[in-house]
């Protein structure tokens, strides 16, 4: 029964056009990025940050730091807008339709029914992660070579350098915590839309939430406070790129988005059972 | 079947539904009704537990509904006002897909409803493609599809043309008569409320004003239609004798208590006024419903 409800809330959310905008977004981005580093001298800063370390760049211009240098670009931008695109559409669409009350005519809780609309969204933000990745490797592939080794700078870190096999380990390990950031990220949306609202309110509350969390975290005032911001937490995934792994931070700050997402489906199960479900 | 005591749900400042109670009995067609914004919506919404009272109980099936939602609703089946649906999906994955909120439900079960409302063929298409008509049918065998005990019908009418109204009705009645539903049905479609309800309740802000068979909306009425060759003296000497308590629009009378219409004719006859015509009105469900809303008016 509950395999065959949440399959019903997959197919409700994969049979809408709008949740293939992240997708395509993704791939137009991606494409636009690497020609952009394929036909121009983008990667001019790479090389000379290489070659002052005394590494020879053309074994780092490869399909993973390309890849990578995507991913970091676009989790910033283009993921937390897509998964809270979808999350902030969950539950509030189906209300503005009426189809909520078609299914809240039907002998299921509340409750049941906001955990399979959840988990439908942490499926969906999975997908899309992976498919950030998998579309980054695919597309660095098509232009820079496959067997290069793997070079990534991160804000505020020295630079990092993988071999291609332990890079790519790195690569696909940062893309599975990633998932924790996009699953928050839509957590927060899906709990405004539970909320007596419209989904592009939903959604652009939860985008400014995040918004003003960033760019109050980047104030120097509050350097001090940065743990205390959730985009501080949100960034942890990138760490994975650090030569010694700081495992304890990453799982200090996967339990705080874990937190996170409890505290969001609360406040969105309590608003949404005490609610009434009007035409 | 439904059973509601006392209920009441205020939302705000407004008190949307106020001390209402009624009972449906199994296998009677119920019909709900009042002007838009009475109170018949947010009383479904309390029956199916979409809306929260804010006092009184609500039993569907036996169950209570605020505390056991979900074996109250089991063989319960729902349709509102505008039939919606998730448009791009096929009609055949839309049944899935309610259905399963209640139980597993074999294909062949939905093969069996699609074919009763008669959407057999175009099952597979997208719901988007659909005409209005074909989106009720769809809505109710989406209600049909839990082999419900009681079907709430919320204006099932609205925004149906006149033969997709009168395929309504006789798929009610159908159900009625075939499949033994209880049936409530709301609605300001009076002229359908008369053909397929049995018992009604009337809401006015909130409020019952009514709640009868529909024979008891015709009893109600005390009017007497009277063709004579002088109503103004007729009118005038029935009053003066006390056999009637009031006459209006040069052509009705109301008897007083006990009186009948051969004392009317011989008293007219006796008078030296013609007797053309005297007959009861025939009341209707419009006229008793208006002037039911005309005396809630003058009440106020």
């Amino acid at each position: 029964m509950f395999y065959l409800q949440l399959r019903n809330e997959l197919w409700k959310l994969f049979g809408k056009k709008r949740t293939y905008i992240g997708f395509g977004m993704f791939l137009l981005a991606e494409i636009v990025i690497i020609l952009i580093f394929r036909y121009s001298n983008a990667t001019r800063w790479m090389k000379r940050t290489l070659e002052n370390n005394g590494y020879l760049a053309d074994q780092f211009l490869s399909t993973l730091t390309i890849a990578s240098l995507m991913v970091i670009i676009l989790s910033y931008t283009l993921l937390p807008l897509y998964v809270a695109l979808v999350g902030g559409d969950l539950v509030s669409k189906e209300a503005e339709d009426g189809t909520l009350r078609m299914i809240l005519s039907r002998p299921i809780s509340r409750m049941r029914l906001l955990g399979l609309k959840w988990l439908a969204g942490f499926i969906f933000s999975f997908v899309l992660v992976l498919s950030l990745g998998l579309f980054g490797l695919v597309f660095s592939a098509l232009w820079f070579p496959a067997d290069g080794n793997l070079f990534v700078s991160l804000p505020g870190e020295r630079i990092n350098i993988f071999e291609a096999w332990p890079g790519l380990e790195r690569y696909a390990a940062a893309h599975l915590f990633m998932v924790s950031t996009a699953c928050t990220v839509m957590g927060l949306a899906f709990m405004f839309s539970c909320f007596n609202m419209k989904p592009a309110a939903a959604t652009i509350l939860a985008l400014s939430l995040i918004m003003i969390n960033g760019i109050l975290m980047e104030i120097p005032y509050f350097k001090d406070l940065q743990h205390w911001f959730i985009t501080y937490h949100l960034n942890i995934w990138q760490l994975l790129f650090v030569e010694k792994i700081p495992w304890w931070k990453i799982g200090e700050s996967v339990s705080i988005l874990l937190g996170y997402n409890v505290t969001f489906v609360i406040v969105g199960g309590t608003v949404f059972h005490m609610r009434d479900i009007k035409s | 079947m439904i059973e509601l005591r006392n209920v009441q749900k205020q939302f705000g400042q407004r008190l949307a539904v106020d001390d209402l109670t009624f009972k449906v009995p199994a296998g009677e067609i119920f019909g709900l009704l009042g002007r838009n914004g009475a109170g018949k919506s947010t009383a479904i919404g309390m029956m199916l537990g979409q809306v929260w009272p804010t006092a009184g109980e609500i039993r569907i099936c036996g169950h209570d509904v605020t505390t056991h939602r979900q074996s109250a609703l089991r063989k319960v089946g729902a349709i509102f006002e505008t039939p919606v649906f998730y448009d791009y999906l096929s009609g055949w994955r839309n049944l899935q897909i309610l259905s399963h909120y209640t139980a597993p439900t074999p294909p062949e079960r939905i093969r069996e409803v699609i074919d009763w409302v008669g959407l057999t063929g175009r099952e597979h298409s997208k719901v988007k493609a659909y005409s209005h008509g074909m989106r009720s049918r769809l809505a109710l065998a989406q209600a049909l599809l839990p082999e419900p005990e009681l079907l709430i019908l919320d204006e099932p009418g609205d925004g149906l043309d006149p033969e997709g109204i009168h395929e309504m009705r006789q798929t009610i009645l159908r159900l009625h008569r075939e499949l033994r539903l209880t049936i409530l049905l709301s609605s300001h479609l009076l002229n359908e409320v008369e053909q397929l309800c049995t018992r009604i309740a009337v809401l006015n802000q909130g409020r019952k004003v009514f709640e009868g068979t529909l024979e008891a909306t015709k009893l109600c009425n005390q009017w007497v239609r009277l063709r004579v060759s002088d109503f103004a003296a007729a009118s005038r000497r029935l009053s003066e004798t006390g056999l009637i308590t009031e006459y209006r629009d040069g052509r009705r009378i109301a008897l007083a208590d006990g009186v009948q219409t051969d004392q009317i004719v011989r008293k007219l006859v006796e008078q030296g006024i013609s007797v053309f015509e005297i007959a009861p009105e025939a009341e209707t469900l419009e006229s008793f419903y208006l002037s039911l809303m005309n005396e809630q008016r003058d009440n106020r």
